[in-house]
């Protein structure tokens, strides 16, 4: 049985999920799914699609709330925060979204400035000293005033990764970061996770399909299905532990635990031959 | 059986689930206005694209309204011998019914599906999601200065569809069909009274159609599915529910300010 935790302020896990409970539209993404995450680590979270990653990390962040469960950040229980504590909260956790979600009214510059320009003081030389070693950091600081339209995929995520580290936060959580890069953007993508993570040392979660890319990156793997953590460990050598779940998801087999068709009904019947078929 | 029976019942039942959404809404922007207060230069920006932005749409439209009512009437006027009352009944119709009707519609086409459609397309790209992360409240920072510029904005454009259309009466009415330029001026300002028609008439009226349309626009855009066609249906839903509210609640002000 899964019980609470209160872990003490030297928790070497950030994260820490119990008996996570969801159920969107009548199925259930989450199964009392626990899940603890390594301070200072990058850990990957990996599964086939529609198993609810990308909920796990709204979750994380508290923009989903769970129907059963307990996530606690840092030893704070994001469902029982208000409105003030959580965005007290967010402030400290970077999020890369898939698309980047840059503004598109601002340029790359006001972009990467925008949680300051709305969480501080600052008088605008600082600004623009941090503003721009952010951008030297993720390689842009030449693109400081193109527009988001004029930014290609690659670099778009490196704004949006400059954006998520401007305050040094303690998590950074990143969705699907490596989806649609050409394999120099990967790279960098790949080394800008790597190096923030050693430098200063943010805990990172990666949401990703790349067992390659993540091999790379990551410390640790969970790999989720049916609601559950079906597999953990190295991500080297995770591929190789011999369950059906490992088998299916890094092998590639179309069929398996997880099936290849969604459910339905009789396939006969749907096509007219029911009678045919008898 | 009527099969239609059903999907009639679901079409009222979700007009009114929108309209009480919509009314919670309200609430959420009134109460994040105080939190918005330090988004002031938002609003300032948003003010000039609603505003500034839809003043020659306004002008021009208030120009050929005035023009062409003097034209109407004066043909109309002159079978009785009456045409020296045009430039009088042109400046009554503006004050009291024309000017804040048209502009509203004018500013749901111009101003409110282009509010509707940007938010709209920000919740598409995970712009409001992304603001959340950043921990900046999207309704104090995104919505409420979106809807206190509409509410600005309205009336001062009124004001100018207003003067724009008595211009245009004159410029049909005096200086094309002759009529007197003094009787002209006289008998509108002799009948126009500031509490009736243009306190009651031009200012509340359309400081409360701009409310409304701004609601509207704001909500349409904030509750649209994160689609290009969801945006496509918000966009028109802002027109069409803009237009029907605003002819609707012009009745009812009417009947409640005469």
């Amino acid at each position: 049985m899964t019980q609470p935790v209160r872990p003490p302020p030297d928790d070497p896990h950030l994260v820490r999920i119990r008996g996570l409970t969801t159920v969107l539209n009548g199925k259930v993404i989450f199964d009392a799914l626990d899940m603890d995450i390594p301070r200072g680590r990058i850990t990957a979270i990996m599964g086939p699609s529609g198993t609810g990653k990308t909920t796990l990390l709204k979750h994380i962040t508290g923009q989903m709330r769970a129907d059963a469960g307990e996530i606690r950040v840092d030893g704070e229980d994001v469902s029982r925060l208000s409105r003030e504590q959580l965005y007290k909260l967010r402030e400290g956790i970077g999020y890369l979204f898939q698309n980047s979600a840059l503004l598109t009214d601002f340029d790359v510059f006001e972009n990467v400035a925008f949680p300051l320009r709305q969480h501080t003081k600052l008088p605008e030389v600082l600004i623009r000293n941090l503003v721009l070693l952010k951008l030297q950091a993720v390689g842009l600081r030449g693109a400081a005033r193109l527009m988001p339209n004029e930014l290609s995929g690659g670099m778009a995520r490196r704004v949006a990764l400059a954006r998520a580290i401007v305050f040094d936060p303690m998590l950074i959580l990143y969705d699907e970061p490596f989806v649609g890069l050409d394999p120099v953007a990967l790279n960098q993508v790949l080394k800008l996770i790597r190096t923030l993570n050693q430098t200063l040392g943010i805990t990172s979660v990666l949401v990703a399909h790349e067992l390659e890319a993540v091999k790379q990156v990551a410390d640790h793997v969970f790999l989720i299905a049916n609601g559950k953590v079906v597999a953990q460990g190295d991500p080297k050598t995770i591929a190789n532990d011999g369950s059906a779940w490992t088998r299916q998801f890094f092998g590639g087999e179309a069929d398996g635990p997880v099936p290849f068709q969604y459910p339905a009904g009789d396939y006969a019947q749907a096509l007219g031959f029911a009678g045919a078929s008898k | 059986m009527n099969m239609r029976e059903p999907q009639r019942h679901n079409v009222v039942s979700q007009s009114l689930a929108q309209i009480g959404a919509s009314g919670l809404f309200l609430l959420t922007l009134l109460a994040a206005i105080p939190r918005s207060m330090r988004y002031f230069r938002e609003t300032v920006r948003q003010l000039w694209f609603v505003g500034a932005m839809s003043l020659t749409i306004i002008m021009v439209c208030g120009l050929f309204v005035g023009m062409v009512l003097m034209l109407q009437l004066y043909h109309v006027l002159s079978i009785f011998g009456g045409t020296s009352a045009s430039g009088m009944v042109v400046a009554l119709s503006v004050y009291r019914e024309l000017g804040p009707v048209v502009t509203a519609l004018l500013f749901a086409g111009r101003a409110g599906t282009a509010v509707t459609a940007e938010i709209g397309l920000m919740r598409a790209t995970d712009q409001i999601d992304a603001m959340e992360m950043m921990a900046v409240d999207p309704i104090a920072y995104v919505a409420t200065p979106r809807f206190l510029a509409g509410l600005i904005a309205m009336p001062l454009l009124c004001c100018v569809f207003c003067a724009m259309a008595v211009f245009g009466g004159h410029l049909v009415g005096v200086t094309w069909l002759g009529i007197d330029n003094g009787t002209f001026w006289s008998n509108m300002t002799a009948v126009v009274d500031v509490r009736t028609d243009i306190v009651n008439g031009v200012l509340l009226k359309s400081l409360a159609f701009g409310a409304v349309v701004s609601l509207i626009a704001v909500f349409q855009g904030f509750t649209t599915p994160p689609t290009s066609e969801g945006v496509a249906y918000a966009t028109t839903r802002t027109v069409v529910a803009s237009s029907i509210a605003i002819l609707a609640l012009d009745f009812v002000l009417t009947a409640f300010l005469m």
